[in-house]
């Protein structure tokens, strides 16, 4: 009932209607420009929400989060660029479709299936959220710590190509929160005397400069690159309309990949494009035609865009409900709710239910509304993307990540933060660390130190509170066998190619 | 979504142990509380004892990696210059002047020759700029220790 009212709200409510359009249009454009993801132009946006009041502050961003996701795969399809890591899976059926002559049907697959992904998705959160959160309020300290514990580890671990360099990020984002003043005892550490560092590293320069002036860094190697578009003329109609009898063999993979994506999506740190790729491995061993995929089919497609699409609305649950951003998104959109005062956690449905409803409100809107604007005008966004000149628009990104900086406290050194973290962010990338498992333990650390401390106080300073309490010690196993399981794969993975090379 | 698995380096290994080395050392010195615990100290003592041990483990299984690709250094090099001039250039002469001077020269590191286009930038870019957070938005500009152009054209 809740999400009637909800939907109430926003749809009658013109100005919010306007800004989750404004959002999924600018979402699509951004998700579909090669080397720009969503997570950048939510960075880059997020001190203009400071002024706005908190709903359409959050369903600004998080409407951009989703029609980014979408976007990726106009990249994908048009260019053979995937927009966002995430649509890379879409490349492997979306390009060679396009090709043949048939790109408007590969985006209108892409777009039905993002959108009904999007929307079961949307709907599990709805349904499931205030259950995790009951379950959650129940959780003690040594619960809750053994939950970020778990969260550091497979973050940290589970994306990117190297498990020490993953966790060594997800180490690095805990030493820098510690900066500042404990906020316990309020003791100095790692300030080395400096007045600024006192008060802390802020998390809005820091994901500026991580997300958006990394990202200008690292699209200087791409400097007058051009991405050439697959052919989208008008005399291919024919080709390019979808029947219902194409698309009904899709069906059975997106709904099962939309479920495979919402379970991902919960898991914090994964993420839609491991989301995308388990669901495109998946769907094409289960396919009727395996020997098509990888060579347009329209299978290929459906699957990961259900499943990245999905990824988006569960994994707003470990957010809203214990506080662990599931993507780099929620930890940004965490900036929106401190700002505005909204205490995230298991409480939030009691102290901000309407606010939390109407979100997810403007979550389903935004979706029927990048659904329709994709399924007629994913062509016309990727021929407005070729017109934009790219050495134009990362100067002007790079001016705007200045500005934004500084606008979120009104504090220069913010400014000088934003800069190292940019060009640590750049380094991050080209050394293959993980600059999103850097951001999200940076986000948890604070959460984590203090459910640590006061396990010790409850266990009486004793570390096995954490082994004697059964749930505690079940999320630490899980930490720890997902690890594990990754360091073999990723064992099993270099013994392959040593083996292909020898 | 990795589909093959990263070489580990030599050189990152040590950075990480050095890192985590200074970090052991600074979490030690973190002081203790009232009861004499080292509640302050445990997350940034654990953080820096993983990265140490991240380091020798990156070390262990080091293997020559291919060289880094330095073809864009002096770009990257000249862009990291620039945020850091621009960055203190708005705290000595203001948004104004600071944005007008990096604007063109952002341009021409991406590739940007025309004239024409790099004197618009340096006009249009501190002027838009300026409307939108300091204008509409009503943020307070940073001012110039030195010179600020707002001074002179007057007015916020």
């Amino acid at each position: 009932m809740d999400i009637v009212a909800g939907l109430a709200t926003v749809l009658g409510n013109p100005v919010l209607l306007g800004w989750v359009f404004l959002a999924a249009i600018v979402g699509m454009i951004v998700g579909a420009i090669p080397g720009l993801t969503a997570s950048a132009a939510i960075a880059m946006l997020l001190p203009l929400t400071f002024y706005m009041e908190p709903l359409p502050a959050l369903a600004f961003l998080y409407v951009i989060g989703k029609s980014g996701r979408y976007g990726g795969s106009i990249a994908a399809i048009l260019f053979n660029t995937p927009g966002t890591a995430a649509s890379a899976a879409t490349q492997l059926d979306g390009y060679p479709l396009a090709r043949q002559g048939k790109a408007g049907k590969a985006m209108k697959v892409a777009t039905i299936s993002s959108v009904i992904g999007d929307v079961i998705g949307e709907l599990l959160l709805i349904i499931g959220v205030a259950w995790i959160a009951v379950i959650a309020l129940k959780l003690g300290p040594p619960e809750l710590f053994a939950v970020y514990f778990a969260a550091f580890v497979v973050i940290g671990s589970v994306i990117g190509k190297s498990v020490t360099r993953g966790l060594a990020s997800a180490a690095l984002g805990i030493l820098v929160a510690m900066i500042g003043l404990d906020p316990i005892s309020s003791t100095e550490r790692f300030t080395f005397g400096s007045f600024d560092l006192t008060n802390g590293i802020s998390l809005v320069p820091l994901m500026i400069g991580i997300f958006v002036l990394g990202e200008v860094f690292t699209q200087i190697e791409e400097r007058g690159a051009k991405p050439e578009m697959a052919p989208t003329r008008d005399q291919d109609n024919t080709r390019n309309a979808l029947r219902w009898a194409e698309y009904k063999p899709c069906l059975p993979h997106v709904i099962r990949s939309s479920f495979i994506g919402a379970f991902i999506g919960m898991l914090p740190g994964l993420g839609s494009a491991i989301a995308a790729f388990v669901a495109y491995g998946e769907g094409k061993r289960r396919a009727r035609n395996p020997g098509d995929w990888g060579k347009g089919a329209l299978e290929g497609i459906a699957a990961p865009e259900a499943a990245n699409n999905a990824v988006s609305g569960p994994s707003m649950a470990p957010l809203l409900t214990l506080g662990i951003p599931g993507s780099t998104i929620g930890a940004i959109l965490i900036g929106v709710f401190l700002i505005h005062g909204i205490q995230i956690g298991p409480t939030l449905f009691l102290t901000s239910r309407d606010l939390v409803f109407a979100l997810f409100a403007c979550g389903l809107v935004g979706i029927v509304m990048y659904g329709i604007i994709g399924y007629f005008g994913a062509a016309y966004v990727g021929r407005f993307i070729t017109r934009i000149p790219t050495q134009v628009l990362y100067p002007i990104i790079f001016l705007t990540s200045f500005v934004a900086a500084y606008t979120s406290r009104g504090n220069m050194f913010d400014v000088y933060v934003m800069v190292v973290a940019g060009f640590a962010g750049w380094a991050m990338r080209k050394l293959q660390f993980n600059p999103a498992a850097f951001v999200i333990s940076f986000v948890l650390s604070s959460g984590a130190e203090e459910a640590f401390r006061q396990a010790l106080l409850l266990g009486d300073n004793g570390l096995t509170i954490f082994v004697t309490r059964p749930i505690a010690l079940v999320f630490l196993l899980i930490g720890i066998a997902a690890m594990v399981a990754r360091v073999r794969s990723l064992n099993k993975i270099a013994r392959a190619t040593a083996l292909k090379d020898a | 979504m990795s589909s093959e698995a990263a070489p580990a380096s030599r050189a990152v290994g040590v950075a990480l142990v050095l890192l985590g080395i200074g970090g052991t050392v600074t979490s030690l010195g973190i002081a203790l509380d009232q009861y004499g615990r080292w509640g302050a100290r445990f997350f940034p003592l654990a953080g820096s004892i993983v990265l140490v041990i991240l380091g020798i483990a990156e070390l262990w299984s080091a293997k020559r990696s291919s060289p880094l690709d330095r073809r864009f250094w002096p770009a990257i090099a000249a862009l990291l210059a620039l945020s850091i001039f621009y960055t203190w250039s708005i705290s000595a002469f203001g948004y104004l002047l600071s944005t007008a001077v990096a604007a063109p020269l952002a341009l021409y590191i991406f590739g940007v020759r025309t004239p024409i286009g790099l004197c618009a930038a340096a006009v249009l870019c501190p002027a838009i700029y300026h409307g939108i957070f300091f204008g509409l938005l009503g943020v307070f500009p940073p001012l110039g220790r030195w010179f600020d152009l707002l001074d002179v054209i007057g007015g916020y």
